[in-house]
């Protein structure tokens, strides 16, 4: 009798150890999905970004420019490509990233009114990306290896079935201490992800305020990414998405760098 | 009545290239047309009267970008008209880039006309980029662009697998632009002591002979995270740098270069490394006092991201006198030159409030001439239309002859305020 209870009491607690792994596999398997979902859609992309960059007072800044990006492995390295339109003082202007993931990333800018090409000493993947309240990080996605991952529960978000997960960066990062994400569980879209500091509050909050599905690829289309202790919030609106348009490797290097490809970059 | 043709014809001229920028742009698929207002208004710290202005800078100037394109060729140009109270005469324009790019057989890119040319890894120090530089734009607070001065050249860049390799030819040397007394005073050597005009420092130009144009190379050749740079350069010195006995008039020697760079990651950041040399072709032996003897250069520079919104760069360069004794022995006057002039740099950039202000500094110090030049700017973006700048220019030495010293009575504070559209 007693044996039988040590056995059922071992089994019960095999299977919980089992649940709960189970559960941790699917949070980091949701994770996944929804990056490769987000980051990776098709072979490559083009589309027309406009940000617009709203203070705590209001006033509000616009950027604007054409980014082109290649997927060399899905989640593993990408290579971005962004041409600056608007403001004045930018306009012109290219940049290029080549995401490894393994360890830093390149960067390179080329400067058209001094024609200089440089690689830029920016290993801070936290910084914000053009004085937007999005960082570099946030533009192509924090790879989901970086982060342990909990599912929290299933949940219902303005209408949609959605993933709660809980993801803590694996190594303590500055850009947060936790964040939880509300991922859609039909297209994997992250509809809202809130990122807290190491003091437990709230400092950014990430919606994917619309969603479009561009040949078979859900896209979020309009995003919002607010700075809640800073007051200021950016939106980003996608125009003109495209994708597997044939991008070719070739385009990512110094030449097209100097010389936008004219075939993408109107 | 002189004076009269000279704004017609000038007004002529104007109004043939904005019509003939229209007209290039009306034939292509899109057209961008681009550009700024500003005004910048400078003062100098020494009340020194050696130039006519007390004023490094006071001008108002509009820079008018047009950029189009059709199939495989793109057109750019940038016209700045200015009106400058500083220096005559006082309204001035300048074509500062016209050029046509087209691509033939996949592999070769030209650019064809009046353009920028930059390369090398030395943050605003250069060893192997012998373009025109403008250094009185520099000094004065004008944007980052004007320290280029434009050439008129063939850039023909072929893109092979083994590397790339571009040639840069100007039939017309360009010089530096430099301070001539105008709006800067100098350091006269003959003189023994710093000047201002009138007159005016000028140096004759080379002769228009087909010998007599620059020819500029490099090979390129990426390895890894790292690129490696070969470059070659047969022209003259930037500065008027020799000096004619005969004539009793300074002049541009020739002057030959060969050199290469590494560049790519390291700790975190980027670092570089340069080097040169500089063949002085007419005094090779190192015995012509009048002429520059040849040296070595070399600099080495790391920069990185200290902080969130902080960058910061360290650079070191060596330029190393070949046949210092024969130097020594020929030299005539007092101003005696190092062996080896060392010169460290120092950029540190901090962004503040979503890079809406921007904090810069940039230091020029050499160890072995005892001189300094120290830059810095405040810069607050408005709004995205305009931008104000408020900064200054500070030199220092403990010779008159150096590089920086040469300039000590120009300290100078500016304020400038740009609307882009």
């Amino acid at each position: 009798m007693k044996k039988l209870i040590q056995l059922v009491s071992l089994l019960s607690f095999g299977t919980l150890l089992l649940f709960t792994a189970a559960h941790a596999q699917d949070a980091t398997d949701i994770m996944k999905k929804s990056h490769l979902a987000m980051y990776y859609a098709g072979n490559d992309a083009q589309m027309d970004v406009q940000m617009k960059l709203v203070d705590k007072k209001g006033s509000e800044r616009i950027r604007e420019f054409t980014m082109l990006r290649l997927d060399i492995a899905d989640g593993g390295e990408q290579k971005y490509y962004t041409y600056f339109r608007k403001p004045a003082d930018v306009a012109r202007i290219s940049f290029m990233v080549d995401k490894t993931n393994s360890g830093h990333d390149q960067r390179w800018i080329y400067v058209p009114s001094v024609d200089l090409v440089k690689p830029i000493a920016a290993d801070d993947k936290n910084s914000s990306f053009v004085g937007s309240d999005f960082t570099y990080e946030d533009v192509s996605g924090r790879h989901w290896s970086e982060d342990n991952h909990k599912f929290v529960k299933e949940d219902q978000l303005n209408g949609k079935a959605v993933y709660v997960i809980e993801s803590v960066p694996v190594k303590p990062y500055k850009g947060f201490a936790k964040r939880v994400s509300y991922v859609d569980k039909t297209t994997f879209m992250p509809l809202k992800e809130e990122y807290f500091d190491d003091k437990g509050e709230l400092i950014r909050v990430f919606t994917a305020d619309k969603i479009d599905d561009i040949s078979g690829f859900a896209t979020v289309t309009q995003r919002t990414m607010e700075s809640v202790k800073k007051g200021s919030k950016t939106i980003v609106t996608f125009v003109g998405t495209k994708y597997n348009g044939g991008l070719k490797d070739d385009i990512f290097a110094e030449r097209y760098l100097k010389n936008p490809p004219r075939d993408y970059i109107k | 009545m002189r004076f009269n043709m000279n704004i017609t014809l000038r007004l002529f001229a104007t109004q043939f290239i904005i019509s003939l920028l229209f007209a290039s742009g009306l034939m292509a698929d899109q057209v961008t047309l681009s550009g700024f207002a500003q005004g910048l208004f400078g003062g100098k710290l020494q009340q020194h009267k050696l130039t006519p202005s007390d004023y490094s800078a006071s001008e108002f100037r509009l820079q008018m970008r047009l950029e189009s394109h059709a199939g495989d060729a793109d057109f750019f140009s940038k016209v700045d008209f200015v009106y400058d109270n500083v220096t005559q005469p006082k309204d001035q324009w300048e074509l500062r880039e016209a050029y046509l790019k087209y691509t033939l057989f996949k592999r070769l890119d030209f650019k064809v006309g009046r353009q920028i040319l930059t390369w090398g890894t030395g943050d605003l120090i250069f060893i192997n980029d012998l373009f025109a530089k403008d250094y009185e734009s520099f000094f004065s607070g004008r944007d980052d662009e004007y320290l280029k001065a434009p050439q008129t050249a063939i850039r023909s860049e072929l893109y092979t697998r083994a590397g790339t390799l571009s040639l840069v030819w100007t039939p017309r040397f360009t010089p530096n632009r430099i301070p001539n007394g105008e709006r800067f005073s100098y350091y006269n050597p003959m003189i023994g002591d710093f000047v201002g005009g009138p007159p005016f420092f000028s140096a004759p130009l080379p002769a228009e002979r087909w010998e007599n144009s620059e020819l500029a190379a490099r090979f390129q050749k990426g390895l890894g995270k790292v690129t490696l740079e070969l470059y070659g350069y047969r022209g003259f010195y930037k500065n008027p740098l020799g000096f004619n006995p005969v004539l009793m008039v300074p002049y541009y020697p020739k002057l030959s270069a060969y050199g290469g760079s590494l560049r790519g990651q390291l700790a975190g950041g980027i670092g570089w490394i340069e080097g040169g040399y500089y063949d002085s072709r007419e005094d090779r032996s190192g015995t012509n006092p009048m002429i520059p003897n040849s040296s070595v250069l070399g600099l080495a520079g790391f920069e990185r991201q200290v902080a969130t919104d902080l960058t910061a760069n360290l650079q070191y360069q060596a330029e190393y006198m070949e046949h210092y004794e024969d130097y020594e022995k020929t030299l005539v006057g007092p101003d005696k030159r190092d062996n080896v002039r060392s010169l460290i740099t120092s950029r540190i950039t901090r962004n503040f409030r979503m890079e809406t202000i921007q904090l810069s500094s940039f230091v020029f110090w050499s160890p072995s001439d005892q001189d300094v030049y120290y830059r810095f700017a405040l810069v607050y973006k408005y709004n995205d239309a305009v931008t104000l700048t408020a900064g200054g220019n500070i030199f220092d030495g403990k010779k008159k002859f150096t590089d920086f010293g040469a300039f000590a009575l120009n300290d100078n504070l500016y304020a400038k305020m740009t609307y882009g559209f």
